[in-house]
């Protein structure tokens, strides 16, 4: 009988076969048209690896571009809010983009070979955006996702567990470096970046090589807690790290239906990455400086640190007259920290001027009944977890 | 760095003219830069035929405009003979089309009357700057609501006969009313000319009504020749200058606009001079003002993509016969021959010469517009507009001109036959020529297509009506802003205006 279920089916990773096989729960999602694992046995075990071990993530599904001519420099310098123009090779930087509005389409890192050679890693397809941009620039782009497989490694012992891969003085790379080796008779890239706060890296090499990379790094942490991690697991670690996520913590602008729900970088807090006195234009600057001169930012991205241990998933924020002044973008008990933490978009002055009385309405669910618990909430700093270790050069090593 | 001007005007063509003028009147100091030896641009015996009359707007904002128009009529012409003679007057064409049908002729005034109201409601928002749409300012909303107030005031069932004709193809409404094909032919024709549209094509009854605008509001009058032609207007135009102080430098291309702290406060030629200015304004059409003067890096990507996308495209090319005598025009009298002499004997006739332009390639059986000139003198010329000469033809101009020319001549010649024994000298300008020698992309008359996603406050693009662009300091006042071209002055006039207000 032929198979009258007619659709696509997700694409498979160059490392579904060993991914695949390290699955005992076969939970999967869909990554940009990846299906990759959510959670291979608990989160709770994936997380703890990556505080206390090494932990392999397949990052293939994430969006990666080449960007390559004679105006590479001056293109991703035009491209994106931040300036870019005494980047140094062999470097890593993060960005964000926006549009004209100078409104938030996403944030991601952007990989500098030479003046004339890049690569953008990013969560939202912008093959499109990248060649209108274009225009007028000597550049040309390749859509590298299926051309590139990419791992994260990342956690306490990745340094030592990737030493043991055969990458030579690692550890003497600084955060946001990276440096090409030579592996097992293959070309790795290590970049000294990651999205779990902690000291971590992350490899890209060409597919044919992924299976012999996967297992030969499996091998490699044997003795240092190596785990593979799924998506869960990243969530809470980057909560913990106080990193924003597209289209969680803030919509891509390119995607909201309604307009007033797009965010300039200065309502997710991330005004410190627009530098408006570069040198030359850049998307969005326009609205953004006038945003800037006018004051008129209408909402902010602030951390919270929460009263009880019950978890504010997607809580209304309230002031002390129980007026409706922000929503929680992303929560999580913290184990690590033993805090209950969130992110929250809030709109201004709250956040911003107003600090105090501000309390999250919690739903928290007990075997078919919520409680409702009316908790007072303290404005932090949005990186609630940043150890020591994580920008430490020489980075710890481990035996 | 010292402001050595009030204003520079990038381009000489008669909108930038109109707007240096209005502003050296109000005590500015102007310097226009022509890339071109002559001024005028565009208005040109080789471009224009027949123009309408400056508004009075333009020409009181002038202190008044001394050039004379001769009223034309219009001849459409027929194979066998029976011309149908239009003047513009109700009564004189009422009593011509019964000649052919009595029932075209009562429908005809009916039909004028409908598209003549609706042509008054669009005019007051025709003269005045469009709102911006992209701004959310309180004026802007209100402008809009009173276009729509202005529609909504010719009464509940013309509304909604407007709301119905808005996007309607002139095809269908034209058939649904006439009978006879030669006069359908010729409405059909002004809807078309100098677009991008064939009269089966969507939105071009809107092409017709913005014409009428323009035209008194009526459809067949407020068609004029310059008396003197388009030398007399330019000049004019020029003493005025020099009355006025406008300092004019021809043959000085501009390479790029000079911009600091994202302000535009000067021009930098070809040949390196730098000259500033308090405020720069462009004649230049869009694309050519974004992509070159503003350059690309200076620009938003979706900024980009609305100027990559806007239409352009010319459709016109202007063939100049130079005569020994006078050609006979089967059934004409030597009186007849002073009108507008249109070829486009029916709407079917039209679509087809329409067809291949729709892919860049040409039809052996154009349209055409006609204006005899120097009648009287023994040199007369007859200058010819043929429509859907597609930019960039397929075929390649360079290979197909003659060809082109001779078939051109060939239709003439089934209502002139003595047509080809008159030829001393003939010359076409095609809408490349145009791009290359006026310096406008697509050779486009309007400098962008006259249609409703490119008009009013979407004109040239979104966010940058109201002759602002999207650098602070550089405006637009070319025909590719509202409300386009057709030699009215409009767009100089409101952007002399815009930029009296912002300063």
């Amino acid at each position: 009988m032929t198979n009258d279920l007619r659709f696509t089916a997700l694409k498979k990773t160059p490392f579904h076969s060993r991914t695949s096989l390290a699955s005992r729960t076969n939970k999967y999602y869909n990554w940009n048209g990846f299906t990759v694992p959510t959670e291979y046995s608990t989160t709770e075990l994936e997380y703890t690896a990556a505080r206390n071990g090494t932990s392999v993530m397949d990052l293939t599904p994430m969006c990666k571009y080449m960007i390559k001519g004679s105006d590479a420099n001056r293109f991703v310098d035009y491209l994106v809010t931040r300036d870019l123009s005494q980047m140094e090779d062999n470097t890593v930087a993060y960005i964000i983009w926006c549009n004209e509005d100078g409104k938030v389409m996403d944030d991601g890192t952007i990989f500098k070979f030479s003046d004339s050679k890049f690569m953008l890693c990013c969560a939202v397809k912008i093959y499109n955006w990248l060649h209108d941009s274009g225009e007028g620039f000597n550049v040309t782009f390749e859509d590298a996702t299926d051309t590139t497989a990419a791992l994260a490694i990342q956690g306490p012992t990745s340094c030592s567990t990737l030493k043991n891969f055969g990458a030579d003085e690692l550890e003497l790379l600084k955060p946001f470096g990276m440096k090409e080796f030579h592996i097992n008779g293959y070309e790795v890239l290590i970049s000294r970046t990651g999205f779990t706060g902690d000291l971590g890296y992350e490899l890209w090499t060409d597919p044919a090589n992924a299976e012999n990379m996967w297992d030969s790094i499996m091998e490699a942490g044997k003795e240092l807690k190596i785990r593979p991690f799924g998506m869960n697991a990243l969530e809470m670690t980057r909560i913990e790290a106080g990193f924003i996520q597209t289209n969680t913590d803030f919509m891509a602008a390119e995607d909201t239906l309604r307009p007033v729900r797009m965010r300039s970088p200065y309502e997710i807090g991330m005004g410190w990455m627009v530098h408006l006195n570069k040198e030359s234009y850049f998307v969005g600057k326009q609205a953004l400086k006038k945003e800037k001169e006018k004051g008129n930012s209408e909402r902010c991205l602030v951390g919270l640190d929460i009263d009880g241990d019950k978890p504010a998933v997607g809580s209304v924020i309230y002031n002390e007259k129980k007026e409706d002044i922000g929503i929680v973008t992303a929560a999580m008990w913290s184990p690590t920290m033993k805090r209950n933490v969130a992110l929250a978009s809030l709109r201004r002055p709250y956040g911003i001027k107003i600090k105090e009385n501000i309390f999250a309405e919690i739903y928290h669910p007990e075997e078919l009944e919520y409680k409702k618990i009316w908790a007072k909430c303290k404005i932090v700093k949005r990186q609630f977890f940043s150890p020591e270790r994580r920008n430490k050069v020489p980075a710890d090593l481990y035996e | 760095m010292s402001d050595n001007y009030d204003v520079i005007v990038i381009g000489a063509g008669h909108n930038g003219l109109v707007c240096a003028n209005i502003l050296a009147k109000k005590n500015r100091k102007v310097l226009i830069c022509e890339a071109r030896e002559n001024c005028g641009g565009l208005v040109e015996e080789s471009i224009t035929n027949f123009v309408p009359q400056i508004p009075l707007s333009v020409s009181s904002s002038l202190g008044g405009l001394p050039v004379k128009y001769k009223a034309k009529s219009t001849i459409a012409l027929s194979e066998s003979g029976q011309h149908i003679q239009l003047v513009g007057n109700q009564h004189i064409d009422h009593k011509v089309i019964s000649g052919y049908s009595t029932k075209d002729a009562d429908r005809y005034i009916e039909f004028h009357d409908k598209m003549s109201s609706f042509s008054k409601a669009l005019g007051s928002f025709m003269m005045a700057s469009p709102p911006r749409i992209m701004n959310n300012t309180f004026s802007d909303y209100f402008k809009l609501f009173k276009l729509g107030m202005n529609v909504r005031m010719l009464g509940k069932k013309k509304f909604n006969e407007f709301a119905r004709m808005i996007g309607l193809n002139i095809a269908d409404e034209l058939e649904d009313n006439f009978e006879n094909t030669l006069l359908q032919g010729l409405i059909a024709h002004d809807a078309v000319l100098g677009s991008n549209l064939g009269p089966r094509s969507p939105g071009s009854l809107i092409n017709l009504l913005y014409r009428m605008a323009t035209h008194d509001n009526s459809i067949f009058g407020g068609i004029y020749e310059i008396d003197g032609g388009s030398k007399a207007f330019v000049d004019t135009l020029l003493d005025m200058s020099n009355k006025n102080k406008v300092e004019i430098k021809t043959s000085s291309s501009v390479k790029r606009c000079i911009t600091e702290n994202d302000k535009a406060v000067g021009v930098e030629l070809h040949n390196g001079e730098k000259i500033y200015a308090k405020k720069i304004i462009s004649n230049a059409d869009p694309r050519s003002t974004y992509f070159s003067l503003l350059g690309t890096e200076n620009l938003d990507t979706d900024v980009k993509r609305r100027i990559k996308h806007h239409r352009s495209k010319g459709k016109v090319a202007k063939l100049s016969l130079s005569l020994n005598k006078l050609p006979e025009f089967i059934n004409c009298n030597k009186e007849d021959l002073e009108s507008r002499m249109v070829i486009a004997p029916s709407i079917d006739y039209i679509e087809e010469t329409f067809n291949p332009s729709k892919f860049d390639k040409l039809s052996m059986e154009p349209i055409l517009e006609m204006k005899l000139k120097n009648s009287e003198q023994s040199n007369p010329v007859l200058d010819i507009q043929v429509q859907y000469a597609s930019y960039g033809a397929k075929e390649g101009w360079d290979k197909i001109k003659d060809n082109y020319i001779d078939a051109v001549v060939k239709l003439i010649s089934k209502y002139a036959p003595d047509i080809e024994s008159c030829i001393e000298t003939q010359a076409i300008v095609t809408p490349d020529d145009i791009e290359k020698d006026f310096h406008v992309t697509g050779g486009h008359w309007h400098h962008g297509e006259i249609q409703i996603d490119q008009l009013f406050m979407l004109r040239p693009i979104p966010g940058a009506s109201q002759y602002r662009t999207h650098l602070d300091g550089l405006y637009m006042c070319g025909a590719g802003t509202h409300p386009g071209g057709g030699l009215t002055g409009i767009p100089g006039k409101n952007a002399a205006q815009v930029i009296l207000e912002d300063s």
